[in-house]
Formats: structure tokens, C-alpha cells, sequence
């Protein structure tokens, strides 16, 4: 510092310390009062007219959040059925076939592959693990199906398989997350979420966003995996119920009747309309078009969430069982939501995730019991959409959030009691089938072990920006503005999974 | 020594070249401002011909000068060094003509008009050549633009054919189109922008002002690529911001290019480039869902007005003007409420009427929905007695029947239907037949099964 700029630092400093609450009052007198005046002299706006009420530019959008609006491209789906099996399913059991790694059973990992990594359990060197599950490709495509899904193998040749799908997330919350929201970190919109957002849905009765869990327990991420994140809190994910009734109060109480219930509706949302003429503050907008909503679902949600009166052949299909809570029948729900007109149903099956810890979570055992679970309400969900004609418009995707190693777990470097695989973030499969997706297809390599995708490696990103386009989105142009830049959902990465396009 | 006076003097045409066009002027006007009968102003308008003729001398000689060192082509000067000679020799001309006492006459003023419209033709040609001939007509209205023939995007994007890509030359068939398309307007021999011309492989080598822009086998000290990889706000930044810039996977094909060393001949096979690079550009025969033809679009207070009658009603896409419209919130639409759709039956591409109390008359209906598309009449009371008269619907795609009364021998009646593709027929009588037979369109009868297997219920 020089020292002339000393002296100037020091004159500021000292006329800092002689400034007092008196000054300070004095200031407040002139100035203030000029901050008082503007707004009176020009409105909040400069250049509005003051004696006018200031204008509220509402569009159609901020009264009718939901209403539908026309994609930017020609889409080829207008609804997705996302099916997330949380825990993540090992694909070296159900579509990844390897043979060197049933002849490689039982050795000790190569150590380049295990240089530099880190596991979630896995220290030192584990051993190689073996597919547990017989193998054969099925169907015209000659797709890869292990016999823990046999149903499954029967449809393969209505879906495109991504084979080296990669994360780089190896805990299950964060690798939900992004699977779900494009980020690990917490307070971004979901997929769902965006979806509506740019496309609203198109039954008024129902809400454009529902999520159904099955498996005993919800997802590890919690409920912001199918969060609103900074987008408008009306396009998060609606949870409903699996068992009883869908969405709790739903029913009138007994003795009021349906009249009197939209009298009180009527009544309220008149006396939120004088509050919104007074304020013009729009969330009240959004709470009188809630409770029109809530009123209107009271007639289309029981019917559409129940299943009972669907035909003995379609229970049979799906292996549905009425009152209970089961994948299967999520899965018949979701197809009937997408016939009556909602965008995006994610469903959530919970018990994937096959350490070998225990009997649930092994490889050979619990594995096989989930894949008994969904095997026959997947092939039948396929088949259900392709005999309505609704897989021609309806995207399904299939997937963990990541998938599982080729080695088996040594937890704390121990043997353990059952056969289990740890979390794998290189290589691991999903599929997507119904709407502009080719039919029997299978994109991506990975090497002898699965340990890594050696050809055709889609990331998450690539993934979303995949769905965004069947669903006639630009994955880059699609923004929303949030502190002061435009977000999207695949951040600045992805890229179209061009191959599986039909 | 002076090597360089000569080149200074032509870079000073585009100066010079305003003197004689002000000076001219200025006794032009005088000539035709003068009062009749008077002679006051012709000792001015002698001066100003006279100056006019020198500065239009010097700035003739400083323009060849500019068009000898500039490396200007001859065709692209020739008629603007004409036409500034005969200003310049009109000028003299008329200095000798006019003397102190001369009445203006008509004669003597056709003359001086004639010098006024070759003064204007040489200046419009000079801009022509500095500011490229598209100058004027960038900013005309489009209607303007295309009577003068001039097209905005004048070269084509580049497109490369899926099948034996391997075969294609990098450089030309590759470089060269997505140079042409992005570069080209301002680096070709007419505007030399930064002297740096990339019409040509052997231009390209040449580089510009600041040297070679090539450095074979490395992209990022190649000034051609790296240019266009700098912020956008960079002052260096090619193509200028505000111009069209080059799609990222443009870029990436030119750097695998200057990668691959750069090279005239090599083919994209030789070139070692990875076909996931090529895809965003393999031309694609998609032949659109809806129809080609054109209609007018949808009002919007129409759009409003179905959509406060109860339909769903939105354009498949942004900006098209084919609409779909829904009953799925309007169950109770019967064949009375057709009348609600005709303002709109031109542009009707996509109609949902499943589950509504339609009756089979509301057929004759859809029958002059000419553009239609997709038809959906699940779960309603037809049987397809009338479904004949949809042959009129030219451009039927899809068809719904599923849950309806249809019988097989009234689909027979849409067999042989110019368009449609796919008809669904599930939980229907005709669905339920045994053997539905073939039919021109694809028939989805459904009633999958999935027979019951031991491991349905062995549990591990």
C-alpha cells in the first residue's frame, strides 16, 4: 500500500469513527424519505402509471397450473411409467450375461481393476462372483434374460436394453437422486416434476404426477426424490396410498353430501377471490384452483385407484391381488392413471439391494423373490399397454440407481454368510420401451467381468435428455430461471441416446 | 525502402472515395437549385467540378492501388473501376463545358444527371465489394428479399448418409460444407474479413492476417478451431456473436479433423473418426405422423371456447396447427355436442372420445374430419356399421376400438384403407374371434396371457 493510500485509508477511518447515531438519524431524514418518494411518484415500476392498480400479468399458466400445454417437438409418448426398483437389482443376475465370470468364480479380483476404486463395503481384494442365474436369450431380438425372470423374457422383444449405463454415485440416496433429479445434491426438480412442469396433464381431475411405493419401505432419498425442487410447489409428485384408501380424506364424512361440499368449496374460494382482488398475490390463485381440484378428484381418484372391479383376466395377467400392498398392483394402477390421461407414474419397489447380509439380501435367495415380485407385473404392465394401443404413446423405464459388482461382498474384508454383491456405479443395465423407442434393441458393452461398459456407456444424463426428447423436449433449451441462471434438468451434460430411438 | 507507400495510399480508397461523391454533389445540387435566368452560383459549381474531377482521380488511382496489393479479384472490381473512370472523366468533362455565363439548359442537365447516376452506380458497386453484395438486403422485410431473389440461409446444412460414410472425402465433403455454412460469408475472395479466405483447401493454408490458422494434428493450436471454442463474449470468438454459430458437434467434426491431420484427401474411414460423431448429421427419411398439408391455425379465443366447453384442446406441438382435442374430462359429449367441434374440423388431427355416450351416427361426423389422424373410440357404444365413411378421412393413422360392440365384419368395411396403420380391436367380438384374417392395416386384438409357471410361487 502506498502511503498516500495509507492517508486516505486513515482520514476514512476516522471520519467512520466520528459518525454518530445523530448522523446516522440525519442521513435517514433526507434519504429515506427520497426512497419514500419514488414509489409514490413512479410506482414500484418506473414508468407505470402510478394512479393505475398495478397490473397482475397472469397468464392462463399461473390460474391453471396444470392445464396442458403442446410440447416444443413433435413427441412421440405423453405419459411415462417409471419403474424404479430401489436398492438396485443386479444385472450380472438378469440381463448381463458373462460368461468369464462363471469361469473366473471364486478367484481373487484382478487388481487393475480394483486399483483407485472405492467400494461401499468392499476392502481389499474380493473374490470374483459368478452369475447366480441360468441364462439364454429369448425372443427374435435375442435378447439376454436370466431365468429369474421368466415371464420377462417372453416380452424382451418389446424393449431397447442400456447395458452400460454408469453413476457416479455409489450410496443409495445421493445415486437416487441424481437417477431422479439429475443432481446428488438435494433441491432440484425431479424428472416427474420438470415433465409436468413443461407439459401440465391432461385429466384435470387427477393430479399430473403420482407415486406409488411398494416393498414395505420408501425409497432411502426420501421424499425429494420426487420432489418439486425450485420449480412451483403444484408440480412435485402426489404419493398415494397402496393400500386402503388412496389418498387419505378423500371421502366425504358421512352425512355431508356432495351438494354441501361444493357449497363450502364455493364459498371459500369466493372469499379467497375478494382476497386475491385485494392483494393480487397469485399462491391464492393456486390454493382457490387446490381446492377445485381436491373437489373434482373426490369423483375420478377412488374410481381410477380402484382396482376391484377390473376383469378376472387382468387380475390374472398382473397377479394382482385387491388390498394389498404389492408391486403388482402399483403396476395395474399405473396403467390405468396413464389411460385416464396423468403424465408421469413413478413407482418406487423397495428391497433390491443384495449385500448377502442376510437371506433377503442375497444374490441367490432374496433376489430371486423380489425378481418372482415383478416379473410377472412388468411383462403384464407391457403387454396391458400394447393390447390398449397405450405403449404407442407411454414410455416405461425400467432401472436401479446403480447397479452391482462383479465381485462378491466381503464386508470389513470378512466372508459372509450369503452370497451378495456391493454397490457398482461403472456398469449396470436399464431398459425403456413404448413410445418412440426402438423395439428389441440393446445399446452398450461391457468387459468379460461387467465390471465396466466398454462400448456405447450412457450416463444418467444421457438418460434424461433421452426421455425429455420422446416427450418432445430439447434437453438444452428446456430451462427454468433460478437464482439468476436457467437450470436444467441434465445440468450441462447428456446426450441423446440416438441408437434406441425408434 | 517505400515499398510500402503504395499499399498505404489504396487503404486509403474507402476515405478518398467520399470526396468526390460530397464535392459532386454539392455542384449537382447547386445546378438544379439556381434560379432560372440567374448565372451567380457558376463560378461555385466550376470550383466544385473541378475538385470533384481531381479527388475522383485520386481516388480511381489509390483504388487500383487497393485492388493491385489487396488481392482483389478482377471480375469482382471490374465494372466499379469503370464506372469510376467515367465519373471522374464526366467531371472533367463538364468543368470544360461549364464557363461563368452558361445558362443551365436542359441538355447540359441531362448531362449532369447522367453523372450524378454513374457516381451513384460506381459508390453502390464499392459497397457491394467492402460489405459483400447482401449488405442493403439483410435488413429488407422478406418480401422484399425474396422478390430480389435473395435467400437468408444460402447454404445447406451438412448431411451425410448413414450407409458408407467411410467413403466420404474429410475435407470436402465434410470440412468444407460446415465451413461454407458457417464462415464462408465473411472469408471469401469478395470479403477478405481479417484477409483470410476458406472457400478453398489451399486458401484455408494459406491463413489470414495473423498467419497460419492450421496446425495439422493439433486442434487447440490451430487458430481455425480454436477461435470457435472461445467464450462467446470473447472479442476473438469466430463466428462473431451475433452471427449464426456452428452446432458444438460442427465444431467437434472440425476438430477431429485438424486432429487427424488435416488433410485434403484423407476419407472419413482414413480418418479415424468414430461414427457416433457423424450421427447428429445422418440424413433421415422420417416421414411426418401428421398430415403435410397446411391449414390455417386455430384462433386462440376458439381454442379457449373448447376448452371452457369441457375438452381437452391444445396443438400437437408448439407452433403447428393440427390440434388435438380430448374428451377425456368430458364424458357426458354425445353426437349433439359435435356441432361444439366443426369451427375446427380442419385442423382436428388427434380426437379422443373414449368413454364418451357417442352413438354410431357421430361416425358420418368424423367422416369430414379430412386431416384426421388418430381416432379414438374406446369404450363407447359403436359397432362399426358405419365405419365405411371413414375412407374420407384420407389421413387415419390409428384407430381405437378397444371395448366397443365391433364386429369382424364390420372392420372388413375399413379394409384396403389408403392410410390407416393399425387398428385396435381389444375386448371386442371381433377382437375375440378366433381367426380375424389378414387385413391391410395392423390388427391388435390383445388378450395377452401370461400361463401360470412353477416359479410363479417358489419362494427361495
Amino acid at each position: 500500500m502506498s502511503s498516500i493510500e495509507k492517508l486516505v485509508f486513515e482520514f476514512e477511518m476516522q471520519k467512520l469513527q466520528k459518525q454518530t447515531r445523530r448522523h446516522f438519524l440525519m442521513d435517514c431524514v433526507g434519504k429515506i424519505g427520497g426512497l419514500a418518494m419514488a414509489p409514490l411518484l413512479f410506482g414500484c415500476e418506473p414508468g407505470t402509471n402510478p394512479a393505475k392498480p398495478m397490473s397482475l400479468n397472469l397468464s392462463d399458466r399461473d390460474l391453471n397450473p396444470l392445464s396442458p400445454l403442446a410440447p416444443p417437438f413433435a413427441s412421440k409418448a405423453k405419459s411415462i411409467i417409471y419403474l424404479h426398483m430401489a436398492g438396485s437389482p443386479s444385472q450380472l443376475e438378469l440381463f448381463d450375461f458373462k460368461p468369464e465370470l462363471v469361469k473366473n468364480h471364486n478367484q481373487p479380483c484382478p487388481e487393475s481393476l480394483l486399483e483407485g476404486r472405492k467400494f461401499a463395503f468392499i476392502r481389499g481384494v474380493p473374490n470374483l462372483l459368478g452369475p447366480q442365474a441360468n441364462f439364454a436369450q429369448h425372443g427374435e431380438s435375442g435378447a439376454w434374460v436370466s431365468d429369474f425372470l421368466p415371464h420377462f423374457a417372453k416380452v424382451a422383444d418389446e424393449v431397447s436394453f442400456l447395458k452400460a449405463v454408469h453413476t457416479d454415485q455409489f450410496n443409495h440416496g445421493p445415486a437416487q437422486l441424481f437417477m431422479q433429479t439429475g443432481s446428488a445434491r438435494l433441491g432440484r426438480p425431479s424428472l416427474g416434476s420438470w415433465v409436468t412442469y413443461g407439459l401440465g396433464t391432461e385429466n384435470q381431475n387427477l393430479p399430473g404426477f403420482v407415486v406409488l411405493t411398494s416393498g414395505g419401505k420408501t425409497p432411502d432419498a426420501g421424499k425429494s426424490i420426487w420432489g418439486s425442487g425450485f420449480l412451483p410447489s403444484v408440480y412435485q409428485g402426489v404419493q398415494c396410498r397402496s393400500k386402503g384408501d388412496p389418498v387419505l380424506y378423500l371421502e366425504d364424512p358421512s352425512g355431508m353430501s356432495r351438494d354441501l361440499k361444493k357449497n363450502l368449496i364455493e364459498a371459500i374460494n369466493t372469499v379467497n377471490q375478494e382476497e386475491f382482488n385485494t392483494y393480487g398475490d397469485p399462491e391464492i390463485l393456486a390454493r382457490i384452483n387446490q381446492y377445485e381440484m381436491a373437489y373434482r378428484m373426490q369423483i375420478e381418484v377412488p374410481e381410477v385407484m380402484n382396482i376391484n372391479d377390473e376383469p378376472e383376466s387382468i387380475h390374472q395377467l398382473y397377479g394382482t391381488e385387491p388390498g394389498v400392498e404389492s408391486f403388482a398392483n402399483n403396476c395395474l394402477l399405473a396403467r390405468k392413471l396413464v389411460e385416464k390421461g396423468v403424465r408421469f407414474v413413478q413407482l418406487y419397489d423397495w428391497g433390491w439391494d443384495t449385500h448377502g447380509t442376510d437371506h433377503d439380501g442375497s444374490i441367490d435367495k432374496g433376489l430371486r423373490n423380489k425378481c418372482r415380485e415383478i416379473d410377472r407385473p412388468i411383462s403384464a404392465l407391457l403387454l396391458d399397454l400394447k393390447q390398449r394401443g397405450l405403449l404407442e404413446e407411454t414410455l416405461v423405464v425400467w432401472g436401479g440407481e446403480f447397479g452391482r459388482t462383479p465381485m462378491q461382498e466381503n464386508r470389513e474384508g470378512k466372508t459372509m454368510g450369503f452370497l451378495g454383491r456391493d454397490h457398482h456405479v461403472d456398469a449396470f443395465t436399464m431398459w425403456m420401451a413404448g413410445g418412440g423407442i426402438k423395439r428389441g434393441a440393446s445399446h452398450g458393452k461391457t468387459d468379460d467381468f461387467g465390471f465396466q461398459g466398454i462400448e456405447d456407456q450412457v450416463s444418467v444424463h444421457d438418460i434424461h435428455a433421452t426421455i425429455l426428447h420422446v416427450m418432445g423436449f430439447d434437453h438444452e433449451k428446456f430451462t427454468h430461471d433460478f437464482q439468476g441462471r436457467p437450470f436444467r434438468l441434465t445440468d450441462v451434460e447428456g446426450e441423446l441416446i440416438r441408437k434406441i430411438l425408434a | 525502402m517505400l515499398d510500402f507507400i503504395l499499399p498505404l495510399l489504396g487503404r486509403f480508397h474507402p476515405l478518398l472515395v467520399h470526396l468526390p461523391i460530397g464535392i459532386l454533389i454539392f455542384g449537382v445540387l447547386l445546378i438544379f437549385l439556381q434560379k432560372k435566368g440567374s448565372t451567380a452560383s457558376n463560378p461555385v459549381i466550376r470550383l466544385a467540378f473541378l475538385l470533384g474531377a481531381i479527388s475522383a482521380t485520386l481516388a480511381g488511382i489509390s483504388g487500383f492501388f487497393q485492388y493491385q496489393f489487396e488481392g482483389f479479384a478482377w471480375d469482382s472490381v471490374q465494372n466499379h473501376l469503370i464506372a469510376g473512370v467515367i465519373s471522374a472523366i464526366g467531371s472533367f468533362y463538364l468543368f470544360t463545358q461549364i464557363k461563368d455565363d452558361t445558362f443551365f439548359n436542359f441538355k447540359i442537365k441531362l448531362q449532369v444527371l447522367f453523372l450524378f447516376l454513374v457516381l451513384t452506380v460506381t459508390g453502390h458497386l464499392g459497397g457491394n465489394i467492402s460489405r459483400g453484395e447482401e449488405y442493403l438486403l439483410e435488413v429488407m422485410p422478406a418480401g422484399i428479399q425474396s422478390l430480389a431473389g435473395y435467400e437468408a440461409a444460402p447454404e445447406k446444412p451438412l448431411e451425410i448418409p448413414e450407409q458408407g460414410w467411410e467413403e466420404l472425402v474429410f475435407y470436402g465433403e465434410v470440412v468444407q460444407p460446415i465451413l461454407n455454412q458457417n464462415c464462408k460469408s465473411c472469408h471469401n475472395p469478395r470479403n477478405l474479413k481479417g484477409e483470410f479466405n476458406l472457400t478453398s483447401f489451399e486458401e484455408l493454408l494459406k491463413g489470414g492476417e495473423n498467419g497460419e490458422v492450421l496446425k495439422a494434428g493439433n486442434p487447440e493450436l490451430s487458430a481455425l478451431f480454436a477461435k470457435m471454442i472461445l467464450p462467446l463474449e470473447d472479442e476473438d470468438h469466430m463466428p462473431p456473436k451475433e452471427k449464426r454459430q456452428p452446432s458444438k458437434e460442427e465444431i467437434e467434426l472440425i476438430k477431429s479433423w485438424i486432429a487427424a491431420g488435416a488433410s485434403k484427401t484423407n476419407t472419413l474411414g482414413q480418418g479415424g473418426i468414430e461414427e457416433k460423431l457423424l450421427e447428429p448429421f445422418f440424413h433421415k427419411e422420417e416421414i411426418p405422423f401428421y398430415p403435410l398439408t397446411e391449414v390455417a391455425a386455430v384462433p386462440a379465443d376458439t381454442l379457449s371456447k373448447l376448452r371452457t366447453a369441457g375438452f381437452f384442446a391444445e396443438t400437437v406441438l408448439q407452433g403447428s396447427s393440427w390440434l388435438k382435442v380430448s374428451c377425456i374430462n368430458f364424458a357426458d359429449f354425445t353426437d349433439k355436442d359435435w356441432v361444439l367441434l366443426k369451427s375446427v374440423k380442419d385442423q382436428i388431427a388427434y380426437l379422443d372420445l373414449n368413454g364418451t355416450q357417442v352413438s354410431e351416427g357421430i361416425l358420418d361426423s368424423i367422416a369430414s374430419l379430412t386431416n384426421l389422424t388418430v381416432l379414438k373410440l374406446n369404450q363407447t357404444g359403436i359397432s362399426g356399421n358405419q365405419l365405411g365413411t371413414l375412407a374420407t378421412c384420407k389421413n387415419l393413422k390409428m384407430l381405437y376400438l378397444n371395448s366397443t360392440q365391433l364386429s369382424l365384419e364390420n372392420l372388413s368395411a375399413i379394409n384396403q384403407h389408403p392410410s390407416l396403420q393399425k387398428v385396435f380391436a381389444f375386448q371386442t367380438p371381433a377382437g375375440k374371434s378366433k381367426n380375424p384374417g389378414k387385413f391391410s392395416f395392423e390388427l391388435e386384438t390383445g388378450n395377452y396371457s401370461l400361463p401360470k409357471i412353477p416359479a410363479d410361487t417358489i419362494v427361495y
